[in-house]
């Protein structure tokens, strides 16, 4: 840093290395989009509105501190302004480090200066202090401590409500100018001795120095670098992992769950593009969860790109799980749970909204297009990452725990909106029933997760789920208990002969005659089903249960139930008899049930073609009173675009980054070869609002070229204010008042001392 | 993961291996929260209910206790949304109380202000509120402390009754324990029950419900109310009562359609109270013929409705009710929780058969095929017509038939719904029949003769399904019932579960049409009994009557 100060904060950024712009850049990114042609032009955007809008929503509350007191002082030295701050000077230093870093505090000749617009941006937003700027030239603090020792008490009272209520107040009647002997009132007193401003017409205003001093010489009574502590208790981290582990072995099966019953019936994708109520009522009583839980999982599901909107075979749009979905279920558990897990920290989606109702009283639909917050993602994150700061085992406590993160995530960013203590709650919520807290406690499986080690977090949290069994136990009551999750293959199989009637880390199967018959509908023989039950059986097989398997198979040998396609009947026996043994009939599937029926498997749409050309004549009969045998197919959309991954984002980030550093270093050097322009010439837009922003921080006087309304050119000398939406507010020295410029009808600006060229 | 017996399901079920070394400890600790669903051999379900969990905070456990035994015992991470649904569960009861008020008298109170006004405005309670007496109390119209408890837990919020019990006119009952003494379990159940002021008492058919009765008697030592099912059961009571205590035969009084004796003991029974005539109940007025210091419910699961109205009036006095299941066909439970009170002791079946006090048994369906024609017209029946075709097959006499040969010197009960059937048994059998029509004496003579072993054999209807003793049955064979009724299934069993004959296994047939309603039926019943725990074998009738 430059001990002797800069004439202007665009000096200071071209004193800067690369390496301290590329961190502007980065940290404000909205400054190099479009790139900007050369430092001044940095300077100029950094001082805009909005983009110092920005910068203040990622300050935490001591940095607002230390800004505000820095537009309270005006212009001043570094110790200084730390001394009226009320905090640690190490960590009040490193705040206004970062308030130089950001460019919204530059150094110039006279000392620090916070960025015009700052004062305005900041206004009365939290972490403030209320204080009004100070005077010009303000008294020595022992003059101003003297007057305020010398006040009447009643004056003093009086002084201390204005301070509190803002530093603005009204008098009627109060003369402005006045002695301290004359003074008939406390507001008098005030005025003579200084302690009150007279601001135009009857507003009086508290002056900076007197509000510090009345705070004695610091911006606020309390500490503001008090980081609010969140209330925790103590749980064991092993407990902590269980809990959590437990939840993300849950989170994982719910998931599936949906998608397995959606690719079967699938729900319509509503008109505005959501899913409907009713659909997720019913996708929460399958889960046994609440709908606010049921749309997580869903939106989680949307997120990992699971679940997309494709159309089913009536070409209506679905909601239907993607084709990643089928590479994702056959990941180990771990490895679901981080594509999931990684889905949602990075997702902007608003489940926890879910039920609500919008200012228009509608109630917000899961998957819904705008259920999008732009501060979801960092909240999340934030949250995240306050329970990651706390020590291994320490949890929320239950009750103070949740509004002591609020209060901490609000500190470290006070400006963000009105929402967070929702967008915390959710976060909270949300991390529970993914497993990536345990009891509200951080995992230590999901740590490195947040710092993006998927590896890491999958091989830790595979050691904490249940391994995969290979057996059940049989009993009498006809039912089979795995007693943990069993291996994939052995599971699809189970499902086939019996019901599932309990789901969790074990699973209850129950055979009743019904799932016993499924089996045997697709293809199992009593054989194999006693020689599966007796293979995957811990315990001996029950009695009733084999009773059951063999009682079923009597009952299903009675009536015959196939597959077919298509059949083929005739009155003609030998008709059909010569199609059964036409050379050509091999590849077509015919069976003869009946001597005058006859099966295929092959769709009518192929068998009638080649029937024809086997020499036949077949008529197609109409489907009434056939029945239809159909396997509905499991239906799939494609993968939606992947969002870009964070890595990728960031190292695109800082390439882009570099090559606006190097973009507005070349505009910079060619702005100083550049002969001097003929001063008054018109200029590009951005390079007069450049000058004028130059001007309004260094306050300096320039000489501007007006076309007036009635088209004729003026020169009028002027002391810009500021510059904001597309006009210029300046003191013109013509008629010594303060009035608006329109930008676009200025078309030269020169420094006064310029000579004109 | 540690290694527990315990798996906990995300949908409140709570499974427990049996063959784990710390399954036994395990039971022990769950017992008081989680109601038994199923105890088949290797796997036993319990489920967690409200009313279960409720019943644990009546009786003191906490939901830290709760959701710690939970953790320290379960296999796997315990689902947190189960964790949290359990604290809320249990947060719940207690938060209201209903009190004596020194000058106010019966007063619902809280400690939990917007629970008592979200109460205070639900429409199922308007009307059982006096004034308010303050912020955290309001006085209870004494005649509704039955009701608004029964609608307090409607609404989610049982209250907790500390307004105390009258005690009664006193009379001096004490157990006579002579060549005899309460079993442990006995004992335990009437001290819990005396304790917690009000409850239930759940034991198996033959584990010595009476005893639990008079032992609860005799800590009151006030005049006695008991309510049973049935004229038969009053006598066993009455018989009973006399053997094993102080009581003499002109202290006990018997309340019934034959006597109507109002003594300082009174057994009632249900029929009676129940009856109506003209709209209203003419014998009601029993309950307040004397100042009962305790009144008795038999076989709690089976109290009609209108006792329930009843009961409700009668909160001041303590309550006992008995039971082998709170199972409730027609789900009733919650108002045997408000109004009779929480469970108070509960020993599953198996336990008290691994001690000894009640026989096992081996229980057996026999499937007969029905002949072409009986098939036919099963088939053709009207629906309603279906079940009384299939289990009143001509073939089952045959099965019945060979059964008892299997069985020569065992006595042996023939239980069946329909009267035809039954007399058709009779005949084939050549054995006396007991129905609803016979004369009570005529019933007792019958009993009493099957007991000390002069009639082997006894055709009986469903008059013998409750709370009559017959324990010397080793062998019953039952061929019809009421539509797979599980509680019925419950009594049958216990014919056959009463104490009295050393290690000797009971055997339990049912003859069930194959491929009819009778079979759909009887897969309800066998899932009932695999359920608890008996062992339970399929046989065909023709495989039987080979071997």
């Amino acid at each position: 840093m430059a001990e002797t100060g800069f004439r202007s904060l665009a000096d200071q950024l071209r004193s800067w290395s690369d390496d301290r712009v590329s961190r502007l850049l980065l940290a404000r990114p909205d400054l190099a989009t479009p790139t900007p042609h050369d430092s001044g032009q940095l300077a100029s955007r950094a001082a805009t509105r909005s983009s110092v809008l920005r910068a203040l929503d990622q300050l935490t509350r001591l940095e607002l501190s230390v800004l505000d007191a820095l537009v309270v002082a005006g212009q001043t030295s570094r110790e200084e302004l730390l001394g009226t701050v009320h905090a640690d000077p190490v960590a009040a230093g490193a705040a206004l480090d970062r308030l130089l870093d950001l460019a919204l505090a530059w150094e110039s000749a006279q000392g620090l200066r916070a960025l015009t617009g700052v004062a305005e941006s900041l206004a009365a937003g939290p972490g403030t202090s209320g204080l009004r700027p100070r005077s010009p030239e303000p008294p020595p603090a022992a003059e101003i401590k003297a007057a305020l020792e010398a006040v009447s008490p009643e004056a003093r009272t009086l002084l201390q409500h204005v301070a509190d209520q803002g530093g603005e107040a009204t008098t009627s009647g109060s003369r402005h100018t006045v002695s301290v002997d004359d003074a008939r009132t406390p507001a008098e007193e005030l005025l003579a001795r200084r302690l009150l401003v007279p601001r135009g017409g009857s507003t009086v205003v508290l002056p900076g120095e007197v509000g510090l001093a009345l705070r004695g010489g610091r911006t606020t009574l309390e500490p503001v670098d008090a980081m609010p502590e969140i209330a925790t208790s103590s749980r064991s981290a092993a407990l902590v992992d269980r809990a959590g582990a437990g939840a993300a072995f849950e989170a994982v099966r719910r998931v599936e769950l949906v998608l397995d019953e959606w690719s079967l019936r699938p729900p319509t994708v509503l008109r505005s593009g959501g899913l409907g109520v009713r659909d997720l009522k019913a996708i929460a009583a399958l889960l046994q969860d609440d709908e606010a839980t049921a749309a997580l999982w869903v939106e989680t599901a949307f997120a990992a790109r699971l679940l997309a909107a494709g159309m089913n075979p009536d070409g209506d749009l679905c909601w239907l799980p993607s084709d990643r979905f089928d590479t994702w279920s056959g990941l180990p558990t771990a490895e679901r749970w981080a594509v999931l897990v990684t889905a949602w920290l990075e997702s902007d989606r608003l489940p926890g909204l879910v039920g609500a109702r919008d200012t228009a009283g509608k109630a917000w639909n899961a998957l819904q297009p705008e259920l999008t917050g732009v501060h979801q993602v960092e909240a999340r994150r934030m949250t995240l990452a306050a329970l990651a700061d706390l020590p291994a085992g320490q949890t929320l406590a239950a009750g103070t725990g949740l509004p002591s993160l609020t209060a901490h995530v609000a500190w470290r960013r006070p400006r963000r909106p009105r929402t967070r203590a929702d967008q915390v709650a959710w976060a909270v919520r949300e991390a529970a029933a993914l497993g990536v807290t345990g009891l509200d406690g951080l995992t230590s499986y999901a740590r490195p997760l947040l710092d993006g080690d998927t590896d890491a977090a999958t091989a830790a949290l595979a050691a904490l789920l249940p391994p995969p069994v290979d057996h059940v136990l049989l009993q009498a009551d006809l039912t089979a208990v795995a007693p943990g999750p069993l291996e994939s293959a052995l599971a699809r199989r189970l499902q086939s002969v019996a019901e599932v009637e309990s789901r969790g880390g074990a699973t209850v199967y129950r055979f009743t005659a019904s799932s016993v018959r499924r089996a045997f509908d697709i293809g199992w023989s009593a054989a194999e089903v006693h020689a599966f039950l007796a293979a995957v059986s811990r315990t001996p097989v029950p009695q009733p249960l084999t009773y059951l398997v063999d009682d079923t198979a009597r009952t299903h040998g009675s009536v015959r139930v196939g597959h077919a396609e298509a059949f083929l009947r005739s009155d003609d026996e030998t008709a059909l008899a010569e199609l059964l043994h036409h050379p050509q009939a091999a590849a077509l599937g015919l069976r003869c049930i009946a001597p005058t029926v006859l099966v295929s498997d092959t769709p009518i749409d192929v068998l009638l073609p080649r029937l024809r050309e086997m020499g036949a004549a077949p008529v197609v009969e109409a489907p009434d009173g056939t029945v239809h045998v159909a396997r509905p197919d499991a239906l799939r959309a494609r993968t939606p675009k992947a969002a870009r991954a964070e890595g990728a984002r960031q190292a695109r980030d800082a390439a882009r980054v570099s090559a606006v550093v190097t973009a507005i270093r070349a505009g910079d050097r060619a702005e100083a070869s550049r002969p001097a322009a003929p001063t008054g010439s018109p200029l590009t837009p951005s390079g007069a609002l450049a000058v004028l922003r130059e001007a309004v921080e260094t306050g300096e006087s320039v000489v501007i070229t007006y076309v007036g309304d009635d088209g004729v050119r003026t020169e009028r000398v002027v002391d810009p204010r500021s510059v904001e939406g597309g006009r210029l507010l300046a003191r013109d020295h013509r008629s010594d008042d303060v009035r608006a410029f329109a930008v676009h009808r200025i078309v030269g600006v020169r420094a006064l001392g310029a000579s004109v060229g | 993961m540690n290694d527990g017996p315990l798996i906990v399901q995300s949908d409140k079920t709570l499974l427990l291996e049996i063959d784990h070394d710390q399954a036994a400890a395990c039971r022990k600790a769950i017992a008081p929260f989680a109601e038994l669903e199923r105890s088949p051999e290797h796997v036993h379900t319990y489920r967690l209910t409200p009313l279960g969990l409720w019943n644990a905070r009546a009786a003191g456990h906490d939901a830290e206790q709760v959701i710690d035994t939970l953790l320290s015992y379960s296999r796997y991470a315990v689902p947190h949304a189960l964790l949290i649904d359990i604290a809320e569960t249990m947060a719940r009861y207690g938060r209201l109380r209903l009190e004596k008020h020194p000058t106010h008298g019966l007063v619902l109170s809280s400690s939990d202000r917007p629970v008592l006004e979200e109460v205070l405005r639900a429409k199922k309670v308007a009307g059982m509120f006096g004034a308010r007496v303050d912020d955290d109390t309001v006085i209870v119209h004494p005649s509704e402390r039955g009701n608004l408890k029964q609608a307090l837990l409607k609404l989610g919020w049982p209250a907790e009754d500390f307004a105390g019990y009258v005690d009664g006119e006193a009379h001096p009952i004490a157990l006579d324990p002579d060549g005899w003494s309460l079993r442990p379990y006995q004992q335990e159940a009437a001290e819990s029950f005396w304790h917690g002021g009000s409850g239930v008492v759940v034991l198996p058919c033959g584990a010595g419900k009476t005893l639990v009765g008079a032992a609860a008697m005799a800590h009151a030592q006030a005049t006695t109310l008991i309510l049973v099912t049935n004229t038969v059961s009053a006598r066993q009571w009455k018989d009973e009562l006399l053997r094993r205590t102080s009581l003499t035969e002109d202290e006990i009084g018997e309340y019934s359609g034959a006597v109507k004796e109002i003594r300082p003991v009174t057994i009632a029974t249900y029929q009676v109270l129940t009856m109506r005539r003209k709209g209203v109940y003419p014998h009601l007025e029993l309950l307040d013929a004397r100042d009962w210091g305790l009144i008795v419910y038999d076989e709690v699961h089976l109290l009609p409705a209108p006792i329930f109205r009843m009961t409700a009036d009668l909160q001041a006095r303590r309550r006992l009710g008995l039971t082998a299941t709170l199972v409730r066909e027609d789900g009733r439970e919650g108002d045997v929780f408000s109004l009779i009170g929480p469970k108070r002791y509960d020993a599953p079946w198996k336990d008290i058969e691994a001690q000894g006090w009640i026989a096992p048994a081996d229980c057996v369906e026999v499937r007969v095929t029905l002949p072409s024609s009986d098939r036919l017209a099963y088939a053709t029946a009207e629906p309603e017509e279906r079940y009384r075709l299939a289990a009143c097959t001509h073939h089952k006499v045959d099965v019945v038939r060979s059964l008892v040969a299997k069985h020569p010197d065992q006595p042996t009960l023939v239980i069946g719904q329909y009267l035809e059937q039954l007399d058709e048994l009779a005949r084939a059998l050549d054995a006396p029949v007991i129905t609803g029509d016979t004369p009570v004496k005529e019933r007792q003579r019958l009993f009493d003769a099957f007991r000390t072993g002069e009639i082997r054999m006894l055709v009986v209807s469903k008059v013998a399904n409750f709370s009559i003793d017959l324990p010397s049955a080793e062998v019953a064979i039952q061929v019809s019932g009421s539509y797979g009724s599980r509680q019925e299934e419950a009594q049958r069993l216990g014919r056959l579960l009463r104490p009295g004959r050393d290690g000797k296994v009971a055997r339990f047939y049912t003859i069930v049409a194959r491929d009819t309603v009778d079979a759909d039926f009887a897969a309800h019943r066998q899932r009932f009994l695999a359920e608890q725990g008996y062992a339970y074998r399929i046989v065909d009738a023709d495989d039987l009557e080979v071997g």
